[in-house]
């Protein structure tokens, strides 16, 4: 184990997580631990954090029932978790903003980001305006052409989006370059790492900082429905999401259920589904598991959701799975377009195509017996519109 | 002392001239030469290597091509194998030592791989003659540092330069030259270093002109020269015109 960190660094009997960062990053990791350890015990920090999360963010956000679509699926009752109604339209301003407090404790002045569907990055660079840091965002150019009004928010709130041409132009792409910039920055400038992988302390911080949405949903689902759902259910890119909703009722007996993106085809390079031919190996400072060839270099992935086609799960998500403690299950693009508009007829809400792979499970499940279900609503889809329009001819 | 430390990307531009630039190498009276073995998400470089990397695994380089590749090798100056701890892992400790046994590989510098990460791992290639070069960055605090160099001692002072070196990185950031080093935190940085251990030091990361390359010399340091090298052997220049102006041998 890395000498030096006071948390644990690793997940579940396979080991997952750990530090696998270049030297000149593991100063600035320890001291990011040091820093939020201090933090999540300092009354001023957290209680800067609740009321940002209130009045800043909007939460608790709502539990919403969805009976028409419940009916049409064959269950007997569904909940949405609204992170969709978050300041931003995702779940991603929970952990930016508490990492740009942070940051700030830190005295660092410059904050440095990568985002996949952008909304990570849309997240950190609202919360670096409020908070008067600077900000740049590293997204590859594939997915700057797929969420394009992403990258005018980010711009519209200061930030400095710099487009990576490398590989795929994806979220992959993105990482790496904002690792090489933090490591060219990092007496100054703090990374806010977007999903829960990375190398220690990233997972766990940003699970510490997404569980709200889990904590939120149980308390709500028990004031609502005065029980559990049979099934938790999110969508799962890196993960922050999927662990952010799950982990909350990992003590319960009930069925937990991450969805990856499963592309357009079975084969490596068609999907984004890291239980199917996965491996476990190291990427971007974890050891987690990993789509990956034969010689160990990370292989291309395929969605239509710019937010769920990482080619590596968070470390401690993939433990959970790999523990049996989470099920895995994948949808198709097109069983995500699919559930994302019969959310939109039954209910009037238009969901991010990231969120729309958990939504495609729904009849799924129902058919398997379930009968009520509580689906993390990660993010709203306005950024997905020009997919929708030309996906289902509208 | 060892007067260069020269960085190549084993596969660009192609395996089959790898051999002969080893023996180039040599020819021209260096000890020992850093291989990079090309990476899909080399995390700690700049341009200039990402890019080298990126065309030799279009040529096809893999690991175990560019291991197979060493194999019986004789005419080549000792090889640091310069890598990233996916490739290693997912060959396996036991695979990799029957690998690496034929070639002139007699260390392994693994950008990624923080002493203790992988600690099986790392003692099975230490016992086996394979041990790894530690890292010494600018965020380093000398607590930390005297910790790394004890934790991947030098095997012994007969040993060759390339199983003794610690890698004392330059300045912040990713792999690259001509950003304007300053050399002056360096310079305090090995005499700091120098203090703690006896054992030689290559400072690389933004050095390419004879000057700097010279005043690290002058610090009792063996520079690394890698972007500029590579660069240089893209724009067609022989690895002798690019390496013979930058150092003075020995002998």
């Amino acid at each position: 184990m890395t000498e030096g960190f006071t948390l644990p660094t690793r997940f579940g009997a396979q080991s997952l997580g750990g530090c696998y960062a270049p030297e000149t990053l593991m100063q600035p990791l320890l001291d990011l631990e040091a820093a939020f350890l201090a933090a999540t015990i300092e009354p001023s920090f957290l209680a800067e954090l609740k009321g940002e999360l209130r009045h800043f963010v909007g939460r608790p956000t709502p539990l919403t029932s969805a009976p028409r679509l419940a009916a049409k699926v064959g269950l007997k009752a569904l909940f949405l978790k609204r992170e969709d109604l978050t300041h931003t339209g995702a779940h991603k301003i929970n952990n930016a903003l508490a990492q740009a407090i942070l940051a700030r404790r830190m005295g660092k002045a410059e904050i440095i980001a990568e985002t996949g569907a952008g909304q990570h990055g849309v997240a950190t660079a609202s919360a670096c305006a409020r908070l008067g840091l600077a900000c740049t965002v590293y997204m590859g150019v594939t997915d700057m052409a797929r969420q394009a009004p992403n990258v005018a928010r980010m711009r519209l709130f200061g930030a400095k989006v710099v487009p990576v041409a490398a590989g795929q132009g994806t979220l992959k792409e993105a990482v790496n370059e904002a690792l090489r910039a933090w490591a060219g920055r990092c007496d100054r400038a703090h990374y806010i790492l977007g999903s829960a992988l990375g190398p220690h302390p990233f997972p766990t911080l940003v699970r510490s900082f997404q569980t709200v949405i889990g904590e939120e949903a149980r308390a709500q689902v028990l004031e609502q429905a005065d029980a559990l759902p049979e099934v938790v259910i999110a969508c799962a890119g890196g993960g922050s999401n999927g662990l952010g909703l799950l982990l909350p009722f990992l003590g319960d007996g009930l069925r937990r259920v991450a969805v990856e993106a499963g592309g357009h085809g079975a084969a490596l390079g068609e999907h984004a589904a890291r239980l199917d031919g996965g491996r476990v190996g190291v990427l971007h400072g974890c050891k987690t598991l990993l789509l990956q060839d034969e010689c160990g270099h990370t292989a291309e992935t395929a969605s239509i959701s710019a937010g769920l086609d990482y080619p590596a799960l968070g470390p401690e998500l993939a433990a959970l799975i790999l523990d049996g403690k989470v099920e895995v299950r994948r949808a198709s693009d097109d069983e995500a377009l699919s559930g994302a508009r019969m959310l939109c007829e039954t209910e009037g809400i238009l969901p991010a195509l990231e969120s729309s792979h958990a939504l495609a499970l729904l009849a799924a499940l129902a058919a398997e017996g379930a009968a009520t279900v509580l689906l993390g609503l990660s993010g709203r889809g306005d950024k997905d519109l020009s997919t929708y329009q030309s996906r289902l001819g509208i | 002392m060892n007067p260069l430390l020269p960085f190549l990307m084993s596969g660009d531009p192609s395996l089959e001239a790898l051999p002969g630039l080893l023996a180039e190498t040599k020819a021209l009276g260096l000890e020992a030469i850093e291989l990079g073995l090309p990476h899909s998400d080399p995390i700690a470089d700049g341009p200039v290597l990402q890019a080298a990397a990126h065309r030799a695994i279009q040529k096809g380089a893999t690991p175990l091509r560019v291991l197979e590749a060493l194999a019986g090798l004789t005419d080549s100056p000792d090889i640091v194998l310069f890598t990233y701890l996916n490739p290693l892992l997912q060959i396996g400790a036991a695979r990799l030592k029957r690998l690496l046994a034929p070639t002139p590989v007699k260390a392994l510098l693994v950008v990624d791989l923080p002493f203790g990460e992988e600690a099986a791992f790392e003692a099975d290639l230490r016992s086996a003659g394979y041990p790894m070069v530690p890292l010494l960055a600018p965020t380093t605090t000398l607590a930390r540092a005297r910790r790394i160099l004890a934790d991947r001692p030098e095997p012994g002072t007969e040993a060759p330069f390339a199983q003794r070196f610690a890698y004392v990185v330059a300045r912040l950031g990713v792999t690259g030259a001509g950003q304007g080093t300053d050399l002056e935190p360096v310079a305090q940085r090995l005499r700091d270093l120098q203090g703690l251990s006896g054992r030689p030091f290559a400072v690389g990361f933004g050095l390419s002109d004879f000057q700097s390359l010279e005043a690290i010399r002058a610090m009792g340091a063996t520079p690394v020269i890698g972007s500029a090298l590579v660069q240089e052997l893209v724009e067609g220049r022989s690895l002798h015109q690019a390496l013979s102006g930058r150092f003075v041998a020995d002998a």
